[in-house]
């Protein structure tokens, strides 16, 4: 399968605190980034504006529900629902994460971690294809925040996506701030991650805040983008060139001119680093 | 090494046992790296806290007023309670919720204020997004003639809803929502009260006897024709001016759907 998704930029989630700013001011944002789920309801509000907003801005299609990791049969209904929402408003793509959220018809409502094994890859690996072939379209899947892990895990985060794109033949949401947040709770080397990750399959990266509890971090994506941050980003440009970025704010939401002032750290950091990228690779 | 399978069930079972909490002795503890930094316990604490916490959260969004009304802190226990009683099996929190009515009607079964809150609260969130459609108009009926209008009957839009409450759940979550004190409870208010969307927001307004046995009566399918006779036997000559008036009214607020001939 092959993606013809171009680089859109640097965009912003979509949120109802915004709607009419984007609408009135045209703001500098490249693309937005739907919340899926708040868009699968039958009609009014929001998605009044989602049509709005998508007549003037590409976007893509992000959920938190496909619980792809999941031994529970994959949902039909989801996937149509997802897919009508898809036909709707024709996202650049769609993504969820790579993790579980339940079994049994119950939902947990998190992100609950996989265990990195050969089984799992292959389990997820298999269902990806499953809702690849009925989306029509290749997914990306994004890394989550982790607080535990498991014994029988038997390789690294990144050597199971690795596994689970080249099987799945899909593509990869870099959240840059879980890849720091997860490194800091299970004490691995972020760059590694980075580092470790198939380049060619990254099409969007993920840029958030956290809480800091000392011993532990909680993703909270409620604060400003730290600098640790900033930095595994750079590297992250360095080695992947120009990849599709967003700020993710999801709770404490501020002025739209916040989170686009926050933004321009993301495109000066990517004008300095995909210079650098060319000039190596054009060395 | 276990299953996938086993795992998850492991881990779930764990997040939904609200008796485990956090107690090491309760746990499994070899399917969680442990650690001195944080330790299994601590981390899987995490998710159990974080279960609960989003879910309390989500319930809080539909349900401001009740939240207002019981104070946080009953909110909170009423939502775990929710949350035991009714674990949730939808892939959208938005739909999360729908039983909070029935459930305060058994654990607060003297609140009647709280559980028609309830009741009234998911009604104007149901209305929020229904289903999108094209109003008539005054104008679209002004252009039937009027020797057809004793047929006619109306399609309302799929948000609109009619509740008969018994208290003063209604005024009470508008003053909540005002930020202003609220009424003592009365259990003997006895009003229709009408939900349904205009201009993209969810609106209400409580209605007379009359107005609301005739909406009914207008969504249940009844012709224009049979609705002023039903009107009739209730105030007499008027009833066909007044019906008018009604249909005028449900009209301009963009209540109706569509008219089938």
């Amino acid at each position: 399968m092959t993606d013809n998704a171009s680089f859109l930029g640097f965009g912003l989630g979509l949120r109802t605190e915004h709607y009419h700013e984007i609408l009135e001011n045209k703001p500098k944002v490249d693309w937005f980034e739907a919340l899926s789920e708040n868009y699968m309801v039958p009609g009014g509000k929001p998605l009044y504006f989602l049509d709005r907003i998508r007549a003037d801005y590409p976007m893509v299609m992000h959920g938190v529900s496909l619980s792809i990791g999941s031994t529970a049969p994959v949902n039909l209904d989801y996937l149509k629902e997802l897919k009508q929402l898809a036909d709707r408003i024709q996202p650049a793509w769609i993504s969820d994460h790579l993790c579980w959220t339940g079994i049994h018809g119950q939902n947990m409502h998190d992100l609950l971690p996989m265990p990195y094994t050969e089984e799992a890859a292959k389990h997820v690996a298999e269902r990806v294809k499953i809702v690849q072939d009925y989306l029509g379209r290749q997914i990306l899947l994004e890394n989550v925040s982790s607080y535990a892990s498991y014994v029988d895990s038997t390789m690294t985060e990144w050597e199971f996506i690795q596994q689970v794109s080249d099987a799945a033949d899909c593509l990869l949401l870099l959240d840059v701030n879980n890849i720091y947040v997860s490194s800091f709770n299970h004490q691995f080397d972020a760059k590694a991650f980075i580092d470790g990750v198939p380049k060619q399959r990254v099409r969007q990266i993920h840029l958030a805040g956290h809480h800091n509890h000392g011993d532990y971090i909680i993703d909270t994506h409620d604060a400003p983008v730290i600098d640790p941050v900033w930095d595994l980003y750079a590297h992250a440009i360095q080695r992947f060139g120009a990849v599709s970025t967003m700020i993710e704010r999801d709770d404490d939401i501020p002025a739209l001119g916040v989170l686009v002032e926050e933004l321009d750290i993301a495109r000066q950091l990517a004008a300095k680093h995909t210079q650098d990228f060319s000039q190596r690779n054009a060395a | 090494m276990r299953q996938l399978a086993q795992l998850q069930q492991h881990f779930q079972r764990y997040l939904m046992d609200d008796s485990q909490a956090v107690d090491s002795h309760a746990l499994d503890n070899n399917w969680i790296v442990d650690d001195t930094k944080v330790g299994a316990t601590k981390r899987l604490g995490i998710y159990h806290n974080a279960y609960r916490m989003r879910i309390i959260e989500a319930l809080a969004s539909p349900y401001g007023g009740l939240k207002k009304l019981l104070g946080p802190v009953q909110f909170h226990a009423i939502a775990l309670g929710y949350l035991n009683r009714y674990p949730s099996t939808y892939p959208n929190l938005r739909w999360y919720g729908s039983k909070m009515a029935d459930y305060l009607q058994t654990v607060l079964p003297h609140n009647l204020v709280a559980t028609e809150m309830a009741t009234f609260e998911w009604a104007i969130a149901a209305a929020f997004d229904a289903p999108d459609v094209t109003v008539v108009t005054l104008q679209d009926l002004a252009e039937i003639p009027p020797a057809q209008w004793g047929e006619l009957t109306f399609v309302f839009q799929p948000g609109l809803q009619l509740l008969a409450l018994q208290t003063n759940a209604v005024p009470t979550w508008k003053a909540l929502n005002d930020d202003e004190a609220p009424s003592q409870p009365d259990h003997q208010q006895h009003l229709h009260w009408l939900i349904w969307r205009q201009q993209m927001d969810a609106n209400f307004r409580s209605l007379d006897n009359t107005e609301a046995t005739l909406l009914a009566q207008a969504c249940d399918g009844l012709s224009f024709g049979a609705l002023c006779e039903k009107l009739f036997e209730t105030v007499g000559e008027d009833a066909t001016l007044q019906a008018a008036q009604y249909l005028a009214g449900w009209l301009e607020t963009e209540m109706i759907a569509d008219i089938h001939r």
